[in-house]
């Protein structure tokens, strides 16, 4: 076998007495050709799937070490920064328009839809350059770290769910069934994730501009996205939502949630696809150009 | 490719950017290009760019060792990043035959806030392990580690021996076919290098294939047959070990000339007495500096006296080429007593078989009176002389041993 990232390789597996062949050559996949490609990766993915859950672990065990409260910080976070929409939403200062449920509920499903892209990507794009050093000395899958990086907002949604779950029976209301197709529908929204997850920790890589633009532009991307408010139906706002994928992602699995049903079935239909199209283009390029950027970490 | 080839390297180049501006500009350009499917011209050197590997071939078999030698950012470890994939060649390829395994940094995936038994495997997965493969080897990891019962501390409390120990000990225990270690071999105290000098020992043993990045010459005469000498990336020779090391050290002797003739500083206490001129002497006293190990020696030191010196003392002591006094000996220790000396003459220091090892060595010489610390005339670090020869054994010295095997009565 002969795979492009010489971890593939540093796995033995019993059966295979045969010895591997690695070569390392300048433009390799351009010699190859590219439909080889799609079999190297997925090789490379199902090879390292321990590796990926053991840097998943990495970073979950370490993110609340030395810290007294220690994971209920994943709890606290998104609660205050809900509370600060509650109270100003209270106060007058911010309009959420026309919602029939009630608002927390509303808002921290919202939250759990968007930080899975928000805080995904703003730790997808900085796993590379954390692991600077690790990169430069060890050969690994930097696809796994790249992976593994987004585990954390996979938790913070499990959390805010289980927070959710609280509020549903709080004001006793029940989620609609299609609360059980929920791993399903997260699986776009992760996909437009980690493609440009890819893209970003390479850039970011090579230019670290990008880690510190990304968590403003989020910010500036969630108050253009109607994910603490309604949509507007009319103005600009309401142009830019139509043409906004995110909203699709975080605002139909939210509908089907709360109402069963989900108006807006279409959008997030062609948003998925664009998804999967972004998410294989992304890993091609990554996989392409990953050993390019170790030497510039 | 021949069967007994692990490694196979053919005219590989690397190139490194000098300016991180460029840097940037160039990593968007080459990954733009590769992910456009076309070539990114790596031949070619840009603006700002230089080559930290240029032109390097050369086949490593199954069972051997290789080591690489070579200055400060002569490209070794560069050449063996090369080797393990982390970077890819600019030009040319490299061919590798089964499993390497890299031990460039020990420990360089720990995590400080973790346990070191959580770290364990991670770092084992990191370096290519299944999870298997670690829970069978757990327990002999951490023994090898021997860090009793600080496996469930975090390792920022561990001391720098424990943390080198229990990365060393994750990354022998992952049985590459070909294992690529640079420099870490000198870790920990002494009872936990021997330990992982018998486990490299073992693994050349049972037939793994080594190349190893050192300063330290010694070892890499001891492990191999084979070494490399890299300077400016290129291949500067290639061969059987203790060739390729002599003339390494040769060259890196000479090279410190222009360090020693100037060091060389001497100071006149009393203007009635001089060392007026120091010689080097072969055998038949003709006037030489280049000596070979086992060489007649002879140090000359010419003296004026204007006044009556009472019990003179001179005084020899010589350097190595990395400043150790390998030898100081007074003359009225040795046995050479006057009551008194006046006038010109010289005094002869004499070696019968030269036991320095291949160096530059300098010289200091002292004259004093009565007492070695009233000194009259000093020169100090003066005088240059070179040996030349094979150096295979370790140590400051050749004292040119006799050695001899007997049985004890009815041993055998």
């Amino acid at each position: 076998m002969d795979d492009k990232n010489g971890n593939l390789r540093l796995i033995k597996s019993e059966d295979t007495m045969t010895e591997t062949i690695t070569t390392y050559e300048p433009d390799n996949s351009l010699k190859k050709g590219y439909l080889s490609i799609f079999g190297e990766i997925f090789n490379e993915l199902k090879k390292n799937r321990w590796l990926t859950y053991q840097l998943f672990k990495r970073d979950f065990l370490t993110i609340y070490k030395q810290s007294f409260i220690g994971v209920l910080w994943a709890v606290i976070i998104p609660l205050v920064s809900i509370g600060t929409f509650i109270i100003l939403n209270r106060s007058g200062v911010f309009t959420i328009g026309d919602i029939n449920i009630p608002y927390p509920v509303y808002a921290i499903l919202g939250m759990a839809f968007w930080q899975l892209f928000s805080a995904g990507l703003i730790a997808s794009s900085n796993s590379l350059v954390k692991a600077g050093p690790m990169i430069a000395k060890i050969n690994f899958s930097k696809k796994s770290l790249v992976i593994a990086s987004t585990g954390q907002s996979m938790v913070s949604f499990l959390i805010q769910f289980v927070l959710a779950g609280i509020l549903f029976v709080y004001y006793g209301i029940a989620p609609s069934p299609a609360i059980l197709l929920i791993p399903i529908l997260i699986i776009p929204i992760m996909l437009l994730t980690l493609g440009f997850g890819f893209i970003l920790s390479l850039l970011n890589g090579v230019v670290r501009d990008i880690g510190n633009i990304l968590p403003i532009f989020m910010t500036f991307l969630m108050f253009l996205t109607p994910v603490l408010y309604a949509k507007s139906t009319t103005g600009i706002l309401a142009y830019i939502t139509t043409y906004n994928p995110l909203y699709y992602l975080v605002s139909v699995p939210r509908d089907l949630l709360l109402m069963g049903t989900a108006p807006e079935w279409g959008g997030f239909l062609i948003t998925s696809i664009i998804s999967v199209i972004v998410f294989t283009i992304c890993l091609i390029v990554f996989h392409l150009t990953e050993t390019r950027v170790t030497e510039r970490i | 490719m021949n069967d007994n080839i692990a490694i196979k390297v053919e005219h590989v180049s690397k190139k490194y950017c000098k300016s991180l501006k460029w840097s940037m500009l160039y990593g968007i350009k080459d990954i733009g290009r590769n992910t456009l499917g076309l070539s990114s011209y790596s031949e070619k050197l840009r603006k700002g760019e230089f080559w930290a590997v240029d032109d390097v071939s050369f086949e490593v078999r199954k069972g051997e060792t290789l080591g690489i030698i070579g200055p400060n950012g002569s490209g070794k470890t560069t050449l063996l990043k090369l080797l393990n994939g982390i970077f890819w060649p600019d030009k040319g390829k490299i061919t590798i035959k089964g499993k390497a395994g890299a031990l460039i940094e020990v420990g360089a995936g720990f995590h400080p806030l973790l346990t070191g038994r959580e770290n364990v495997y991670i770092n084992a997965a990191i370096l290519g392990m299944t999870k298997k493969e670690v829970e069978k080897d757990f327990d002999s990891i951490v023994e090898f580690a021997d860090i009793g019962d600080f496996i469930d501390t975090p390792v920022k409390f561990y001391s720098s021996g424990m943390f080198v120990r229990l990365g060393f000990a994750v990354a022998v225990h992952c049985e590459p076919d070909i294992l690529l270690v640079d420099e870490v071999l000198a870790v920990g105290d002494l009872a936990f290098a021997l330990k992982c000098h018998r486990k490299m020992s073992e693994f050349r043993q049972s037939g793994g294939t080594v190349v190893m990045v050192s300063h330290n010459i010694q070892a890499i005469r001891n492990v191999g047959k084979k070494a490399l000498w890299l300077n400016g990336g290129e291949i500067k020779e290639i061969g059987e070990v203790h060739h390729v090391c002599d003339l390494y050290e040769a060259d890196v002797v000479m090279s410190r000339k222009s360090g020693y003739d100037t060091i060389g500083s001497q100071l006149h206490y009393d203007p009635a007495v001089r060392i007026s001129k120091v010689e080097f002497l072969d055998n038949n006293d003709q006037i030489f500096t280049s000596y070979k190990v086992g060489d007649y020696f002879k140090l000359r030191i010419h003296f004026a006296c204007r006044r009556i010196v009472k019990n003179p003392i001179f005084t020899v002591s010589i350097f190595n080429s990395e400043g150790l006094t390998v030898s100081s000996n007074y003359s009225n220790f040795d046995g050479c007593e006057f009551s008194q000396i006046f006038g010109v003459g010289y005094i002869d220091f004499c070696l019968d078989k030269l036991a320095f090892k291949p160096s530059k060595y300098v010289c200091s010489v002292t004259f004093s009176e009565e007492e070695v610390a009233n000194v009259l005339d000093w020169h100090e670090k003066c005088y240059v002389f070179t040996v030349a020869g094979s150096s295979a054994n370790y140590g400051l010295i050749n004292p040119f041993p006799k050695w001899s095997l007997k049985y004890n009565q009815g041993g055998r």
